[in-house]
């Protein structure tokens, strides 16, 4: 089973995530799903992966194409079988006739009949394709609540995170792993925008943070063990009742960590300090605070 | 970046190193662990036409006590200054700074004598060493020479290994019973080199008076240097917290502080004095403690 999809992935797992809806919808191996995207020489269109939409748009898409593939397919093995579509069963990724599980049409044979085409239901075109676009009746909104702990150093403007609680509502999940892999990569991000992270040129345009030896990316050891937890509230705008997750941690944790924060510097009365709040800046402002 | 090309020695000696280091002079430089050299090259910032690679040359490397002082080849790396348990027994705060150093995977690689001959004016060592008044043994040419501390830092990048010399041995006294030492350091959250690096190291006696006191400052200037303000206002007196504070308070004094992306002169001078404190606290409660 080929899947050709206009949604690229760049690590976020749809050559998991994707084969894992076709393997569930047609009762296959993963193993035996092929994802392809990414090569303009093989997909006739695409736009990418953006705005969280791959699973609930790229996956609905192909969820109709797998439903559309599977009503053919169900007529193909209904002539084979000699019987009637509404007595067949379909179940491990075989059909069968109600009744007499013994004599059963798998995927390969269905698939291998609909190309040689010799033994058809009267005027069926040849060929198991199908092609799909899923355009959403609305944007999915998925929400959450982050908190956040951090420890300031008031004499050196010094942070640091403590704890990181996550609980993200993104409707159904595909596979879990993915997405709280999603959150933990998406929370450093926004710690790293929220805390250090500055591209800082000189007056006359010269970018000075211009390696990775003055641009401060988190890193590990600044991070604590996030606490992830989920409620599964599915949406109403796509069969799968999945919402966007991609976005979650990089959105929720640049407010979460800056607010923290300004409440651990509320009792010298900072209440604001731009991003990203470095160490020079909140000693300057305790220092301007205390005055 | 890729450096510019170079040729690439590698001598199996130290008496090789040196003759080629004499044929060679200024289009020359001495590779050790490469973390300050090779980032350096590859920026093109340092364009040396010949690398003579030390990691071959016997008896560079290794820790051994040696009358009253634990004596450090200069190819020792980082990794193995931190693991030392002659040193954790003798000099512990030798290792905690080494411990301090980048990252696992620099500190496998870097070396103690590529870092002080390097002099990089935001490296650890450099302060450690200065507060434990160690001696640096430069073989040459003319023989083998011991250069106090004091007299190897020149200037920026700069110290007292002539161009046809290689730095072989640092030798650091163990310090008397009632010692204690202790490295405060703050780090840049991208190179994790010392934004602000302070060392003290201090002896007292049954009374609590501090008989000789010894503090080294790193990273806030062009190179490390001692603290000697702080030195005097700590000598002959019982440390209570005003006599640290008032110490202390003399830390950036004779630091040439220079304003960078981590902060203003004063910011950075400020930091100085603060890690001067907690930098002699934590020492004097070693010296209490026993170490």
């Amino acid at each position: 089973m080929t899947v050709y999809t206009g949604s690229h992935s760049h690590g976020q797992g749809h050559e998991t995530t994707f084969a894992q809806l076709v393997a569930d919808q047609l009762g296959i191996p993963m193993a035996q799903v092929e994802i392809v995207h990414g090569d303009t020489a093989q997909i006739p269109f695409g736009m990418g992966t953006y705005g969280s939409r791959s699973a609930c748009v790229g996956g609905s898409a192909i969820l109709m194409s797998l439903d559309k593939v599977k009503a053919k397919g169900r007529k193909i093995a209904a002539h084979l079988l000699e019987a009637n579509e509404q007595d067949l069963v379909f179940e491990g990724g075989k059909w069968s006739v109600k009744g007499s599980p013994g004599k059963a049409k798998t995927w390969g044979e269905v698939s291998l009949m609909a190309y040689l085409a010799h033994n058809l239901p009267q005027g069926m075109e040849p060929g198991l394709e199908a092609t799909s676009f899923f355009d959403p009746p609305n944007f999915t909104f998925p929400f959450g609540a982050h908190v956040a702990v951090v420890e300031v150093d008031a004499e050196t403007g010094q942070t640091k995170l403590l704890k990181y609680v996550a609980v993200d509502d993104v409707g159904r999940v595909i596979n879990p792993m993915i997405v709280d892999g999603m959150v933990h990569g998406g929370i450093a991000q926004g710690v790293g925008q929220a805390l250090w992270e500055h591209g800082v040129y000189s007056d006359d345009g010269q970018l000075l943070a211009a390696t990775m030896m003055d641009y401060a990316l988190p890193k590990a050891d600044q991070l604590p063990s996030y606490e992830t937890e989920r409620t599964v509230t599915p949406s109403p705008v796509n069969p799968l009742g999945i919402k966007g997750a991609g976005e979650t941690g990089t959105i929720a944790a640049t407010p979460t960590v800056a607010n923290a924060v300004i409440d651990a510097l509320a009792p010298f009365g900072v209440a604001h300090i731009d991003m990203p709040l470095t160490p020079d800046k909140i000693w300057k402002a305790v220092k301007a605070a205390r005055k | 970046m890729y450096p510019a090309s170079f040729d690439y020695h590698t001598p199996g000696s130290v008496q090789e190193a040196i003759t080629l280091l004499g044929k060679l002079r200024d289009d020359a430089k001495l590779l050790a662990g490469g973390h300050s050299l090779i980032p350096m090259m590859k920026l093109r910032l340092a364009q040396p036409k010949h690398l003579i690679d030390l990691r071959k040359v016997p008896g560079l490397a290794g820790i051994r006590e040696d009358g009253g002082s634990i004596a450090i080849g200069a190819m020792t790396t980082h990794w193995q200054v931190e693991s030392s348990k002659l040193l954790q027994a003798k000099i512990p705060v030798v290792s905690d700074a080494a411990g301090m150093i980048g990252d696992p995977q620099v500190r496998n690689l870097g070396t103690i004598g590529g870092s002080l001959a390097h002099a990089d004016p935001a490296a650890d060592m450099p302060a450690v060493m200065i507060a434990l008044g160690a001696e640096l043994v430069i073989e040459g040419p003319r023989g083998r020479r011991t250069v106090k501390v004091d007299d190897f830092f020149k200037g920026l990048m700069m110290t007292a290994v002539g161009p046809d010399e290689i730095l072989a041995e640092i030798r650091v006294p163990v310090p008397p019973a009632g010692s204690g030492a202790a490295y405060q350091k703050f780090p840049h959250p991208a190179s994790r080199f010392a934004v602000v690096g302070v060392c003290a190291a201090l002896t007292v006696d049954g009374k609590g008076i501090c008989t000789k006191a010894g503090v080294g400052v790193t990273g806030a200037g062009t190179r490390a240097v001692r603290a000697k303000g702080v030195e005097a206002g700590l000598a002959g007196k019982a440390l209570d917290h005003a006599a640290i504070e008032a110490a202390a308070a003399k830390a950036a004094d004779g630091v040439d502080v220079q304003a960078d992306l981590q902060g203003s002169v004063e910011y950075k001078s400020h930091l100085v004095r603060v890690h001067a404190r907690r930098a002699i606290e934590a020492a004097l409660g070693r010296a209490k403690g026993g170490k």
